[in-house]
């Protein structure tokens, strides 16, 4: 992707809302909102004339030991500009509001990241695990997650 | 009192029309469908998980193993995202010899895409024509790297090695042979009655539809969006090509078929514009003997033959990736299915399977 949304484009949003922050050093700087607004900054980021970011291509996150971030790339075919949304999150209780509301076709990759990192989404419509199975233990995304072996598996590793 | 109740039928995960390891499970009032749940993961092996503990360089081989039949795509996309990430120049000559390969491979899974989808439908007959000119791109593929699947050809920084001699030639008799075979489809399938009506006005998804389930590639297209990454991204050489971007009107099976089908003879011009405008040179960029790309975090999308295909890449400056994540095409089209089949019957959910044409190794990563 070629271009990122401009310095004034970031100054607008942050106009309508105060709280985001973003590193304006950066290349392409990313936008950090809080849980709360993630929806209504989505929204407006989605029907705003000036925005029309219509398309809300890839949903995933990242496991940073303190914390978590979800990372949403949102894309405006219209104004051919990309732009980076994400929300840090708590590492002990990851909890953020679903954007199924906003953009219907993020179902299935939200149940991915709930299912591989461990995020909870609030008011999705079917929050199952999507790739392992109901029974599994624990989310092999996670930077902390030790996979238990079997134990034959396990004699084999260890030399024993 | 007479009355009607809903059941469940389970599709798969064996069943041969759902190409590969997917469950479905379908609830069916009588004969009609009334909602469809795809249950995946069957194939499920961690590869993004794997790839944290792997070089740059280690990872590609993996990305074959995503799209199998399409592993040409895989490489391109994961190259091309590091190569962002790192802000390398790719030598021309090596540009041209990936695009001609993304463009041949495209060629093959589209003609698994017809090979199935007739096999599917009860025409056997078009399953082995596809698959037998299949065969000559897979042997053109074994020329330049010794692989029919799995190639780990296009590398970062460029491709691995030139075209062997006697290449050239051979692509482009494949291409020049390539319309007389699609001719020979078209009298084969086209014009087949039974083909026709087992797809036309089915599993009908308008433009809202498949925006609404954020679908790409020929799915999207069939239903009247020119969403083509090749054209809106104009990454590599694609702006220097000349070609159309082949959409469908109405978003039925019928116009998936068609899309897929007019894709190839696009493909194959653009194969033979890169034969024809091959420049000489360099293969592969100069990378450093350790390649440990800044930190930084990138997305880079390119077009795969299923849809958009996204590698997501947080770089810490060490040799391995922080973070890899893929937005598979075909994971995110299957939350389509359920759209496409509700309120049509049971023999219709097999077409509907086969036209959104998912590859299990990709869905399930």
């Amino acid at each position: 992707m070629k271009n990122y949304a401009s310095s004034e484009k970031l100054a607008i949003i942050k106009e309508a809302f105060p709280d985001i922050t973003y590193d304006e050093a950066e290349r392409q700087p990313a936008v950090f909102v809080s849980g709360e607004s993630l929806k209504a900054l989505l929204t407006f980021l989605r029907d705003d004339n000036g925005m029309m970011y219509g398309r809300l291509e890839n949903v995933t996150s990242v496991d940073w030991k303190t914390h978590f971030e979800m990372v949403y790339n949102l894309f405006s075919w219209e104004k051919y500009e990309a732009i980076t949304v994400k929300v840090k999150l708590n590492h002990d209780k990851p909890v953020v509001p679903s954007v199924t509301s906003v953009f219907p076709g993020v179902e299935f990759e939200e149940r991915e990241v709930f299912d591989l990192m461990g995020i909870e989404f609030t008011d999705h419509p079917d929050l199952r695990r999507i790739l392992l199975a109901e029974d599994f233990e624990g989310h092999p995304l996670r930077k902390d997650y030790k996979q238990i072996m079997p134990p034959r598996v396990r004699h084999l590793v260890k030399g024993e | 009192m007479l009355k009607t109740e809903t059941y469940t039928l389970n599709m798969g995960p064996q069943h041969p029309s759902t190409h590969g390891v997917l469950r479905v499970e379908l609830e069916l009032d009588g004969e009609s469908i009334v909602k469809v749940k795809p249950i995946i993961g069957y194939l499920h092996r961690g590869i993004e998980k794997l790839l944290e503990s792997r070089t740059y360089i280690q990872c590609v081989p993996y990305t074959d193993r995503l799209d199998y039949v399409s592993s040409m795509n895989n490489n391109f996309g994961f190259c091309h995202a590091v190569e962002e990430l790192a802000q390398i120049e790719v030598p021309r000559r090596a540009e041209y010899i990936r695009v001609m390969m993304a463009e041949l491979n495209r060629i093959a899974s589209h003609l698994v895409f017809m090979g199935t989808l007739s096999i599917d439908l009860g025409a056997s007959t078009g399953h082995l024509y596809a698959f037998r000119d299949r065969e000559d791109v897979l042997d053109l593929f074994d020329l330049v790297c010794g692989a029919r699947m799995t190639f780990h050809y296009i590398r970062i920084g460029g491709v691995i090695h030139d075209l062997p001699a006697g290449f050239i030639e051979k692509a482009k008799a494949f291409i020049d042979k390539l319309p007389e075979r699609m001719a020979e489809y078209d009298e084969l399938l086209t014009g087949n009655e039974i083909f026709v009506r087992r797809l036309k006005g089915r599993s009908v998804m308008t433009k809202e539809m498949v925006l609404s389930h954020n679908m790409t590639g020929p799915n999207v297209r069939a239903s009247g969006i020119p969403f083509d990454i090749r054209r809106v991204d104009g990454y590599s050489i694609y702006p220097e090509l000349e070609f159309k971007v082949v959409t469908g009107r109405e978003g039925d099976n019928w116009d998936r078929y068609r899309v897929r089908f007019e894709e190839i003879l696009e493909s194959a011009k653009i194969v033979r514009q890169c034969i024809e405008g091959l420049p000489e040179g360099p293969i592969m960029a100069k990378l450093p003997a350790v390649f440990k790309p800044p930190k930084g975090e990138i997305y880079s999308r390119t077009e795969g033959t299923r849809g958009e295909l996204g590698f997501y890449i947080v770089s810490d400056g060490t040799p391995k990736p922080y973070r890899v994540h893929i937005r598979r095409p075909s994971f995110v089209n299957m939350q389509g299915l359920n759209d496409m089949c509700a309120g049509y019957y049971i023999g219709d959910s097999v077409a509907a399977f086969s036209t959104i044409d998912p590859l299990m190794g990709e869905v399930d990563c």
